[in-house]
């Protein structure tokens, strides 16, 4: 009994693990198209310093001085990352392409209010970080499909 | 009974499943084929699968009295409540390595689970490095303590289990404390893989960032539940005796906590990358290290019951391969892990956060050297010294005064650079609230050094954090024009880590005054008869008067209880009754004592029934026999340490919080700043600053 028990077990977990390299299913290896790459944490980085910097300067941690000269440090820190996050995604950056400085803040202050809207109604969009419309199935701005989450989490590694 | 049987037979199949996955990880990995990498990932599961089946046949065989089983005819007999029959899993050496590898497979299962579809980049070498982690304890359980060992014969009862662990502590306080070791194998895994795939920015913390606060959470509570565990069971009346096994595990809590911190400064600043490496590493290397030290024998404690050195030096090898592989994975890395922007002035958040984690380091190397050194000693001299808590104390507590200080002083400086008015106007509240309480307390007669400067400061800190909320409560309430209870909780709910991490503090700020407390315990040791009062002044200047009321007996499942009744008066006025015990268990010689405790916001009424003149002649109902010896303590705010603990968990709960909406899918959206509550310090715009807006 405990022998045939023994069998049955051994033999159904090889079999479990075998499976996958007898039938040549798989496992995906790369990054998918809306994770983020290397180029997201630096953008993100930097627009979380900007928005530190804001928070600091309303709560009375920083002087005005020390606040406009780090705002502007930073807003051309996140100006340069965003256009390597662009460039990365394979869209056009904004910047890089001859657009002028105050151009490039217009549409940084364009993104940080678009955030600013996402996070009122709850929804960004996976693949640009642009503001969701309530109830859309499709992102505004890049027009990506709206899916419903898998069991993950905003990182899906956690548990 | 076929349980034991298969659950030994998993054990060693769960080996062979665990090799031939790591293997494949690497292989599938290196060559990117993903039939490879599914096989190593099936191995997670099936080695999570079989080591169930192992647990269920070790607790199958504790339940069932099978003392054929080396393990259980050493922890368990056949009048031990089935309480502790299940909890024998954990009890000892053998068993505890199987339940550490249980633990270890299902946070393992669990991140394959979860990743099926994500970070794909860093899964092969994630179960890679998992599965090496397995099959180390896999061998430890099966070739060095195998809880599964046959005896010559079938002993007709077990030797029991050692009285001290017969507390319901047992069941909650060890799992604890191996889920957080176990669970930060993920964290390391995820760093390793990092180094080894070559993703080397911040998305490895991103994404076990969670991850690492439940396993501080686990650490966290683990060693609280073991304060308690010692204060209820121990009955020396305190709760920390800076035992090598204490220490063990405050070691990988040190790490985490500056892991913890130092992470922020990566994910903010893009600063700090191979420190954080390192103490992801070290952190890992001390959650193994403590294992080992608790379970090797090495070291003599109350919680070491294992004589078998062998083990030590299989421990010690894989610390020393694990730690040359990391480190020099991390050094191979060292030219890509340069940090994206310099620190700008010492007079910034990232300084105090880095002041944070040498403090927290400083504190780790004391404690482990205060612990090894006896051990050290011992190998060059033959002759051992003991190091005691005068030595942690002295060193710790100023360490442990200058981080509750920092708690204050982190929130109100600004990243980059501050300047120094602000600073003072940001302090001056704060501080002044702290030199007030100082000084009402010295004042009031307070005059422990120590015990004023826990008290000053722990106000200063919360008294900085009252105004955080209070200041984002009311920025918020301005912008968005809510009403100050919505502003406060859309002002946590948007950004819960760092509110939920303020809460923690709160937590540890009222643990650091329960500490404080200690200096104000008073006792007293007397010999009474029943009818005689023992009289004992509280710090507060109250008196309590207790009235011995005799001694009654009565035998439990498997036992003899002496249970001494007094009669507690305050200031004259009855406040109740309270009762201490001897217990003599059936299978060991020394009775134990079980204290009595009356707990009130303020302070513990603490009982240690000490010594009974005649214990037999109590059975005969002689008057002269139930004389009885009692320690009488008053522990003034040792309540507050399991109050902050529970604030801690309050706060790290909302730390822990998942995000709601359709982010939670992307991990784009991760790398987007401002995503949603969890994202820390997700300001959304420069109108509604950092943890404000939403």
């Amino acid at each position: 009994m405990a022998l045939m028990a023994a069998i049955l077990l051994a033999g159904g977990v090889v079999l479990y693990v075998l499976l996958p390299v007898l039938t040549g299913e798989s496992s995906p290896l790369d990054r998918l198209d809306d994770e983020a790459t290397e180029e997201d944490s630096r953008r993100r980085v930097t627009l979380l310093a900007l928005r530190d910097v804001e928070y600091d300067y309303v709560t009375g941690k920083l002087d005005e001085l020390d606040y406009k000269s780090l705002r502007r440090e930073i807003s051309t820190e996140a100006l340069e990352a965003m256009d390597r996050s662009a460039s990365a995604a394979g869209t056009p950056p904004p910047a890089s392409a001859g657009v002028a400085t105050s151009e490039r803040e217009r549409l940084l202050e364009e993104e940080i209010q678009e955030l600013r809207r996402g996070l009122k109604t709850g929804g960004l969009c996976p693949g640009c970080g642009a503001a969701l419309a309530p109830g859309g199935h499709f992102c505004g701005r890049c027009g990506q499909a709206l899916r419903a989450p898998p069991s993950g989490g905003d990182s899906a590694g956690t548990p | 009974m076929l349980l034991p049987v298969l659950g030994e037979f998993a054990l060693w199949t769960a080996l062979p499943i665990a090799i031939w996955g790591l293997v494949l990880a690497f292989l599938g990995g290196r060559w990117g084929r993903g039939d490879l990498v599914l096989s190593a990932e099936r191995s997670v599961h099936a080695v999570t699968f079989l080591l169930v089946l192992a647990s269920a046949g070790i607790i199958s065989a504790f339940l069932n009295d099978q003392y054929q089983y080396w393990y259980v005819y050493n922890y368990s007999n056949r009048e031990l409540a089935t309480f502790y029959k299940v909890a024998g899993l954990w009890a000892g050496q053998r068993g505890s390595l199987v339940f550490w590898a249980l633990n270890l497979a299902i946070f393992s299962s669990l991140a394959v689970y979860f990743n099926r579809a994500r970070n794909r980049e860093f899964m092969p070498y994630v179960v890679g490095v998992l599965l090496v982690i397995q099959a180390f304890f896999l061998i430890i359980c099966l070739f060095v303590s195998n809880a599964f060992e046959l005896l010559a014969f079938t002993p007709p009862d077990g030797r029991g289990l050692n009285p001290q662990l017969q507390n319901y502590w047992m069941v909650i306080h060890p799992p604890t404390l191996y889920l957080g070791f176990t669970s930060f194998s993920i964290p390391f895994a995820f760093a390793i893989a990092a180094l080894m795939s070559g993703r080397l920015d911040a998305r490895w913390i991103e994404v076990t960032r969670r991850w690492i606060l439940l396993s501080w959470f686990f650490l966290a509570n683990g060693i609280i539940f073991g304060m308690r565990w010692a204060y209820e069971e121990l009955g020396w009346g305190g709760y920390w005796f800076w035992d090598p096994v204490e220490n063990a595990s405050l070691l990988p809590w040190l790490a985490a906590t500056a892991f913890l911190h130092s992470v922020m400064i990566q994910e903010y600043r893009g600063m700090l990358k191979v420190w954080n490496m390192s103490l992801v590493i070290l952190t890992f290397l001390l959650t193994v290290f403590a294992t080992f030290l608790t379970r090797s024998g090495l070291i003599e404690s109350v919680h070491s019951f294992a004589q078998n050195l062998t083990i030590a030096w299989i421990f010690l090898g894989f610390l020393a391969g694990v730690a040359v592989i990391s480190y020099g994975l991390l050094i191979w890395r060292l030219p890509r892990l340069r940090s994206d922007q310099p620190f700008e002035s010492f007079v910034s958040r990232e300084s105090a956060f880095l002041l944070n984690n040498l403090i927290l380091l400083g504190a780790l190397f004391a404690v482990l050297w205060g612990t090894l050194f006896p051990l050290i000693t011992e190998g060059f001299t033959g002759s051992k010294v003991a190091v005691g808590p005068p030595f942690f104390n002295q060193v710790n507590i100023p360490i442990g005064l200058a981080l509750l200080a920092l708690m204050g002083v982190g929130p109100v400086i600004a990243w980059r650079r501050a300047s120094k008015r602000n600073l003072l106007r940001n302090f001056a509240l704060p501080v002044s609230v702290g030199l007030v309480l100082t000084l009402a307390l010295a004042l009031g007669g307070m005059r422990h050094g120590y015990a004023l400067a826990t008290f000053g400061i722990g106000a200063f800190v919360l008294a900085v954090i009252v105004v955080e909320f209070w200041k984002g409560t009311q920025a918020r309430a301005r912008i968005e024009g809510e009403g100050s209870l919505l502003a406060l909780f859309h002002l946590v709910s948007r950004n819960r880590r760092r509110w939920g991490g303020y809460i923690v503090h709160v937590g540890v700020v009222v643990i650091f005054m329960g500490f404080g407390g200690a200096a104000f315990d008073v006792e007293v040791r007397q010999s009474v008869l029943p009818g005689e009062t023992i009289s004992l002044a509280s710090p507060y200047g109250h008196r309590y008067e207790l009235t011995y009321e005799g001694i009654s007996t009565s035998r439990a499942q498997n036992m003899i209880q002496w249970v001494a009744l007094l009669q507690v008066y305050k200031d004259g006025e009855p406040v109740g009754t309270i009762t201490s015990e001897k217990r003599q268990y059936i299978t060991t010689q020394q009775p134990v004592s079980e204290v009595g405790i009356r707990s009130t916001l303020m302070e513990d009424l603490y009982v240690i029934l000490a010594t009974v003149d005649d214990m037999p002649g109590v059975f005969l109902n002689s008057p002269q026999s139930e004389r009885a010896t009692f320690q009488v303590m008053v522990n003034p705010l040792v309540g507050w340490i399991w109050y902050g603990a529970l604030i801690l968990t309050v706060g790290t709960l909302i730390a822990l919080w998942p995000p709601r909406g359709p982010l939670r899918a992307s991990g784009r959206g991760t790398a987007t700043p401002g995503v949603g509550a969890a994202h820390p310090r997700g300001d959304p715009s420069p109108s509604v600053p950092a943890g404000v807006g939403g």
